[in-house]
């Protein structure tokens, strides 16, 4: 008997499922990032509020003793705007998120509305920059105030810790939540690079049995380890690179049962076209409905 | 050669690797320059290039085990998907619409919160008002000394006189103007709205703590025979500034009236639906909070005739009554 039911997993909270029916995987960011960004916000809009305080300075629109006041509400006339702003026109980024490369989705894939900026913005000044003025300006006499202000303060920095979507409390209200911004970057197909044969000329042919061992996972370790930059590395660590290739051909040889030794001037080749063998045999398989994670495939096949 | 032409995937990607090359530059252009400012030809594309490649991952997942090109595939279709489905709104559109129409129908549709935020007000004036006349010394109890500048039972009638009809350059221009604006009003305001959501108690507790503190305040100046005129220091922003605390209270009543009684939905998305309306309000009250800043700042030492200050109070407070009522109906 389990006293605890097992949870049902959740889904991803990368996965966001577009109005197209296609889930894209769009990487949830992290609150180091978003701090980071938040800061460089922070001192821009400072530094917008700064300069308009100085020039109200020249122009003998202050005095002394109301200046922490009106320095104040500089800042927080040009951070309110500031953030709806940028967001709206730069599609969810201000300037300290296009720094860091993320980015304000909508929870449900749709547009991300006026509304929701407009909210998520506005609830970061009740949640953090007001109680955090607050505490900053602690005095003596009303240290309940005080204590409730940073309370609150740190329950809203607790809250997204506590969601995998990493939502703030106006993130919740507005159905939104941050990404990391996807780097495209195409490399070449391996399987498309010249097809090798050994130095003596003649090529290297699997059988269709001895492509019955591995799975996907494998397949993609392999194709990592291929695209190793061997150009950049430094003479020790092609070295090693050039035992792991070696080691890895013998487990490949062992496993498949392939009779003939290999050349180690042929290492690279024979990797080539086992790759491409094996990705020509599993999509193959694939497309017949037999997936194959890795190479486990055949006894979950059994139990299941 | 030919081995690899029979590799489906390879061939798959072959043939619509120009196609993403295009795609991406699209992106790029639309990421950069923005989808308003690029060409009509350029825009088209952009949308009918990202269905195909939405098309092409999808396939891509089913038929290729090659990471590299899945990886690719997909972090282009979410840049592009990004791209495509970006706001599509204009600032000063945004604006208009907020004042013209948004904002005064959610005042309407909100209607009863916002009369409970003025109930609260008042029956805490009320009650402040009869407490004080039973005993003066509750004055102490509702209105903490720093708040009350001096104004209390043992203060003289001349002086407190003399507070109403002050002329103090201190208390007039830009520095008052945003003294006032962060003044004790305003945190009100933000907590009264903010709390709303711990199911409503603490926004109704401090509109009503609020109205006693006032309704006290009141009570002093009338026993003095100083009633009507500190009717007039009061209406020239107060009306302004304590409509806005009773809107923004009845925005945080209305979020906790959804976490109290979501209906048939779950909590958080009552909460989300009426948020919709709440922050309509709240932004209402911050702009009355800055009118209300500015009417205290420059105008109440600059008016000092008491008829004035009432004319320019209630007309000012007749106007935000008209525009919640009139602005923004459609015309049927």
């Amino acid at each position: 008997m389990r006293l605890f039911r097992r949870r049902k997993p959740r889904p991803s909270p990368d996965i966001i499922l577009t109005p197209e029916g296609v889930p894209l995987k769009l990487k949830v960011a992290g609150i180091g990032v978003r701090v980071a960004a938040q800061l460089t916000d922070i001192l821009l809009t400072m530094a917008g509020a700064a300069a308009i305080l100085i020039l109200l300075a020249m122009l003998d629109l202050t005095e002394p003793h109301t200046l922490f006041a009106i320095g104040a509400m500089l800042f927080f006339l040009t951070r309110v705007p500031y953030y709806i702003a940028t967001e709206l026109i730069w599609n969810g980024q201000t300037l300290g998120k296009r720094l860091m490369k993320i980015k304000v989705v909508s929870h449900d894939g749709r547009t991300l509305s006026t509304h929701a900026i407009v909210l998520r913005n506005l609830m970061k000044e009740a949640e953090i920059f007001l109680p955090g003025t607050l505490v900053l300006a602690l005095d003596a006499a009303s240290p309940v105030l005080s204590l409730i202000a940073f309370a609150w303060v740190i329950m809203a920095f607790l809250i997204p810790l506590m969601n995998p979507y990493r939502q703030r409390l106006g993130d919740l209200l507005a159905g939104t939540h941050v990404i990391h911004l996807p780097q495209p970057v195409l490399l070449k197909d391996l399987a498309q690079v010249k097809v090798p044969v050994e130095t003596e000329g003649t090529r290297i042919i699997f059988l269709s049995h001895q492509l019955d061992h591995y799975g996907a996972f494998e397949l993609q370790t392999l194709e990592s380890l291929l695209r190793a930059d061997t150009g950049r590395m430094s003479p020790t660590a092609y070295d090693s690179h050039r035992k792991t290739l070696g080691t890895i051909i013998e487990k490949i040889r062992r496993k498949i049962g392939y009779a003939d030794r290999v050349d180690p001037a042929d290492h690279a080749a024979f990797l080539q076209a086992f790759y491409t063998a094996q990705r020509a045999h599993l999509e193959q398989r694939q497309l017949f409905g037999d997936r194959r994670a890795n190479k486990h495939h055949a006894e979950s096949d059994t139990t299941a | 050669m030919e081995q690899t032409v029979t590799l489906r995937s390879a061939r798959f990607r072959a043939e619509r690797e120009a196609d993403w090359r295009l795609l991406e530059s699209l992106v790029t252009q639309a990421e950069r320059r923005g989808l308003q400012r690029m060409d009509y030809a350029a825009a088209r594309d952009l949308a009918a290039s990202y269905r195909r490649a939405t098309t092409s991952l999808a396939i891509a997942r089913e038929i290729s085990l090659d990471r590299a090109l899945l990886d690719y595939l997909e972090a282009l279709t979410a840049r592009a998907y990004l791209c495509v489905y970006a706001p599509q709104e204009r600032l000063g559109g945004l604006v208009r619409r907020f004042f013209a129409a948004s904002a005064p129908q959610a005042l309407r549709r909100s209607w009863m919160f916002i009369l409970i935020g003025f109930l609260c007000m008042g029956l805490g004036g009320l009650t402040g008002y009869l407490l004080y006349l039973e005993n003066p010394s509750w004055y102490f109890v509702f209105l903490p000394p720093e708040m009350a500048g001096g104004r209390s039972p043992d203060a003289t009638t001349s002086y407190l006189r003399s507070v109403i009809y002050s002329n103090d350059p201190d208390t007039t221009g830009l520095g008052a103007f945003a003294t006032f604006l962060f003044s004790h009003n305003t945190r009100i305001a933000i907590f009264v709205f903010g709390l709303g959501v711990f199911v409503c108690l603490p926004a109704i507790a401090l509109t009503f703590y609020n109205g006693l503190g006032l309704g006290a305040m009141l009570a002093l100046h009338v026993d003095r025979g100083l009633g009507w005129d500190m009717g007039g220091w009061l209406s020239i922003h107060g009306v302004t500034e304590l409509s806005a605390i009773c809107i923004a209270c009845g925005g945080g009543i209305q979020l906790g009236s959804a976490i109290l009684f979501p209906g048939d939905r779950t909590r958080r998305e009552a909460l989300q639906l009426a948020g919709r309306d709440a922050v309509k309000l709240a932004l209402v009250a911050a702009v009355m909070l800055v009118a209300a800043a500015i009417l205290e700042g420059f105008f109440r030492q600059m008016v000092q005739d008491m008829s004035a200050r009432y004319a320019i109070g209630w007309g000012i407070g007749l106007f935000w009554l008209a525009w919640a009522l009139l602005a923004g109906r459609r015309r049927t």
